[in-house]
Formats: C-alpha cells, structure tokens, sequence
C-alpha cells in the first residue's frame, strides 16, 4: 500500500512542481533569462491567499483569484524594476539582481508573515478524509490539485496556441528584433511574460499550500525543484518541463517513502547534477531553445 | 594602504575586544570577497558556492580541533586544503556548464553543503552545530582574540598580495581573456578547463582560509551560518566595491561588515536590507565604489579590471 501512497503523493507534487517549471519556462523562453526569484514570486503568492483567506475570511475561489491577480502584479513589478533596467546589461548582472530581488521578498514575507521556521498552516480546500478510489487511498485535496493543475497547463497551451498575446510572445522568444520589425511592443511583450509567469507561481502556490504549508524559506527549495524539472525537459522545453515536474515530484516520493524523508529534500540537487553532468540537453534530447 | 594596515594593528591597543571581534570578521570577510571576485569578477564565471565552501573549510577546521585535538596551526592549513580539494572537485563537473547552467549547480551544490552539514550528524554534529575552546597562543604574549587579529591580518596581506600578482600574471589575463570572450581566449590557445580550474581552485582555498579564520574568530559552528545569507553578504561585498577589482573587494568587506556590526539591533531587516543594496548598486552604480573612485581620484589605474561596457 505504501507503493500506492507514494505514486500518488508524487503525482501531486509533481503535478505543482510542473506548473512552477511553466512559469519559469515560460519567462526564458521569451526574456532568455532565468528568473532566481521565481520561487520567491510562488511564495508571496501563497501568503497573500493565506492573508486573504485564512486571516481576512474571504471565502477561497475569490482569495484565489486576487492571490493570482497579486502575483501578476509582483511580476509586473519585478519587469519594470529589475529586467527592463538591466535588458543590455550582461548576463551576470541579471541573475544576480534576481537574486537579490529573492532575498528582499524572502525578508519583507518574513517581517509580514512570521519568522525563521515557522510554518504557516492553510486549511485545505476539500473534505480532509481519504476516498478510496479502487484500492488506493487519495486525499480529495489531490484530486483538487491535480485536476487544477492540469486544467491551468491546457489554458496556458491554449493560451500560446490560440490568442494574439501568446502568439506575440512566441515570436519575441524566436526573435525580439524581428517581432519588434513587424510591430509588436516587445517591451510590453516582456512585462506581460514576467506577469504571466508570476501569475502561475501564485496559483501553484495556493494549491500547493494546504498540502505542505508555508514558510517564507519556502521559494529557495521550490525554485530548485522547478529548475530539475525544467533541465529534466531540456531548459526552454515547455512539454518537457511538465514531464520533469512529474519525474521530479515521484522522485521525491519515492526518496522519502523508501530511504528517508531527509533525503526528499535533496532529491532536486541529485537530479540537477546528474542531468547536467549525464545529459546537459535534458531527457529528451533537444538542443536548447536559446544558446545560453 | 599602509596606514589601513597600521590601523587594523592598532585594534586591539586602543579599541575593547569587541572592535577587535569586528576588525577580524572584516578581514576574514576580505579573504573571502576577494577569492569570490577572482572566480565571479575575473574569470567571469557565475559561483554561488563559495558560502558553501566557506563553510566547509570552517567545518573541517573545527572538526579536526574538536574531534582529532589537532593544534590550530595545522588545522587551518587543513582545512583550507580540504576546502580546495571540495571546490576544485565542484568545479569539475562545473567545467562543461557556462552562464546559468553554472549558476544553477553551483547554487544546489550551496543548498546541498548545508543539508550535508545539517543531516550528516555524525561528523557535523547536526542542527547545533559545536563550541570550540579559545585558540592558545601560550608562548606569545597576546590574549586569543588580539593573536588571532593578528594572524588573520598576516594572511588576509598574504592573500591579497598573492591575487594581486596572480591577476598580473599571465594567469591572471588569462582569467581576463575567459571573462571576456571563451571562444576568443580559446583561440588564442587559453587551455579553459585549466584557467577555470585555477581560479576555482583559487577561490576555495581563499574560501577555506577564511572559513579557518573564522573558527578561530567565531569560536563556534552551526550550519546557518552558512546558508544562503553568505550569498547576498558576499555578493554584497563583491558589486559594491566594484566587480572585477582586487582592491573594490576589499574596501567592500570591511564596508559590509562595518554596516552588518553597525546595524546588529536590526538583524530582521538584514535580508531586506543587503538584497536591496545588491540590487541599488547593479542597477544604479555596476562599477560600485571603485568605478568612482577612478573619477576622484587620479591617476588611479587598475589594469584588467572590468571594462566600462556594463556602464
């Protein structure tokens, strides 16, 4: 039964670990940067749902959405004040001010929602008792889960496939100076990618809060969860990262149902090394969408 | 430079022990900027693991003090050796990544020393950490705290002297020649696995060095102290002083650590407050003090620095 259990603990975590790869994903393919506050974005984004719904009582579906509406606002924010500024400065200069943007929000939640190590709890969304769906046991809070995860990774397809926006920001990923030629504000194109991308990390992190709670140290740990998984595809792969999100989660599961739950926590490091070390290109093979 | 030196000497004659505390901090955190510009500022490659290294030339100091009784004197140099040998077999694998995959391994290679140092209790002893007795300079007739100051103030001029000549080197050009383009430093027959290595090598020694001096100064280890917070301090250190030179890293450390000592009351803001002025100094100054310095101050030439293209 604890095989059973595991696959399905992993799959739910997966399942986030995938939508937080999105987002990252997502602000590289078009801004051809990764951003090291992504994890900090998904924290905040869960604290504010936290505060909205767990301190101020609003009912969930509207914390949700406000939460979400937040987090496209931080990201908005972090564009204007770290990626606009910083377009044509080297490389190492972004990354490092992404860095530094993940330790000023990491503070400024600390100084608002709690101290070193204390866990915030959120009451989950639905009935807390297990159903059994044949012989296995799920938790109805990770069908919620996977369900919503999955719905939000086919609004983001369609999202790309069907609508002016998304179509404009493929276009920026394959070539900023040709998209700007035929008209597109590429600016504008990157601040919407940055919100976007903040957007999801807000989602994931509402749905992922009843299930592991919060901690202002929760963005580091997360962010390297979602890089396994993103390298895991291959850096740029979309598909692929949803895949790594999986492999990642079950991994994990895997580690702390069958070795130890202290070794769940490095999980993300082995699997970052040996990708890199074994197969830089990621599972699949493909070059990288972007020379780094 | 000289009178800079003078005045750390005379710390522990006019000032109490405290300020001598803080000078020492300040200079191991010198030892520390400056090997982490040696790897991030001349060869410009992207480590977030010196913190870690740091980390585990302290540990391996104190271990071998605690658990093996071995004097100071041999446990510095060791765990500076232990330190080199980590970092340099970090940097292997770190060898065939460029830009952010580099950035990514070497920032889980800091997040996995400290879970080593927290989960592996039976050498690390665990989330405590350990308490070492003061450092005996029986023979000399100095307090702990002052022959420390004084030993850190001895190696940390070694250390910047040897960088300074190193990065005047051939070596040192060929750091510069990496940083500024691989392709072209290949071509011009620049081995880069090699030159990477020296400079990782390079740094975790530095790295090491300090992190037995900070034993010594500290007195006990705890795993924390080696987390994350090392990376903005550092970086810290590194872009305000000016990326890409020698003296900007040092003139950063004992800035930072002049505003971390000054600012104790206000610990919670730390992060807020180092990650803010990390991000100001990027945005507003990428030449940090140095780069104005060369505006004030004539004649002041510093050659390999960073060039005036991030300006």
């Amino acid at each position: 039964m604890l095989l059973a259990y595991v696959i399905a603990t992993g799959i739910t975590t997966g399942a986030l670990y995938a939508l937080v790869a999105v987002g990252l994903v997502i602000c590289y393919r078009t801004t051809g940067h990764i951003n090291f506050s992504h994890g900090e974005l998904f924290m905040v984004g869960g604290f504010l749902a936290f505060t909205l719904h767990v301190l101020l009582g609003v009912p969930y579906v509207p914390s949700l959405v406000l939460a979400v509406l937040g987090g496209g606002l931080l990201g908005l924010l972090s564009d204007r004040l770290v990626y606009r500024p910083l377009i044509s400065a080297p490389a190492t200069a972004m990354v490092v001010a992404t860095v530094a943007l993940s330790f000023v929000l990491r503070g400024v939640a600390r100084y608002l929602w709690g101290g070193q190590g204390e866990y915030v709890p959120f009451p989950p969304i639905a009935d807390p008792s297990a159903v059994m769906i044949g012989p296995i046991a799920v938790f109805p809070q990770q069908l919620v889960v996977v369900a919503s995860t999955v719905l939000c990774m086919a609004l983001v397809t369609l999202f790309f496939r069907l609508t002016r926006t998304g179509k404009t920001m493929k276009a920026v990923a394959e070539s900023p100076r040709a998209a700007y030629l035929v008209g597109i504000r590429v600016e504008r194109v990157y601040a919407m990618t940055w919100s976007l991308s903040a957007a999801l990390a807000a989602v994931s992190a509402v749905f992922m809060a009843p299930l592991t709670q919060l901690t202002p140290d929760i963005g580091f740990g997360l962010l390297l969860k979602a890089f396994a998984a993103t390298i895991l595809g291959g850096l740029g792969n979309m598909p692929g990262a949803v895949v790594g999100g999986f492999v990642v989660g079950i991994a994990e599961a895997f580690a702390a149902g069958y070795i130890s739950s202290s070794v769940q926590e490095v999980m993300a490091f082995i699997i970052i090394m040996l990708v890199l070390v074994l197969r830089p290109t990621g599972l699949f093979g493909v070059k990288a969408a972007r020379e780094v | 430079m000289y009178s800079g030196l003078a005045l750390v000497a005379a710390v522990p004659l006019v000032l109490s022990p405290y300020y001598v505390y803080v000078a020492n901090l300040a200079l191991v955190y010198v030892i520390l900027a400056v090997g982490l510009n040696i790897v991030l500022g001349y060869t410009g490659q992207l480590a977030f693991s010196n913190g870690a290294i740091f980390g585990i030339g302290a540990y391996a100091t104190g271990l071998l003090r605690l658990d093996l009784g071995i004097p100071y004197g041999l446990a510095l140099p060791a765990g500076a050796v232990v330190a080199t040998i980590a970092g340099v077999l970090m940097a292997l694998p770190a060898m065939r990544l460029r830009g952010l995959y580099l950035a990514l391994a070497t920032i889980a290679f800091a997040q996995f020393t400290v879970w080593v140092f927290v989960h592996w209790d039976g050498l690390t002893h665990g989330t405590s950490g350990f308490v070492l007795k003061p450092v005996d300079f029986s023979p000399l007739p100095v307090t702990p705290p002052t022959g420390l100051l004084y030993l850190s103030l001895i190696i940390t001029v070694a250390c910047v002297a040897l960088a300074s000549n190193m990065l005047r080197s051939p070596i040192g050009r060929a750091f510069v020649a990496i940083r500024e383009s691989e392709h072209a430093a290949a071509a011009l027959s620049v081995n880069l696995t090699r030159y990477k290595v020296y400079a990782y090598g390079a740094s975790a020694l530095y790295a090491g060095i300090a992190g037995g001096l900070f034993v010594g100064a500290v007195g006990a280890v705890v795993p924390d102290q080696f987390g994350l917070f090392q990376i903005v301090l550092q970086f810290c250190m590194v872009f305000v002083g000016g990326i890409g030179s020698l003296w900007g890293s040092v003139l950063g450390a004992v800035l930072i650590i002049g505003i971390q000592e000054g600012m104790r009351d206000l610990k919670q803001f730390q992060e807020i407050g180092f990650g803010a002025l990390l991000l100001a100094v990027i945005l507003f100054f990428p030449s940090g003090i140095v780069g104005w310095l060369k505006t004030r101050v004539a004649g002041w030439s510093e050659p390999l620095r960073h060039g005036d293209r991030e300006d």
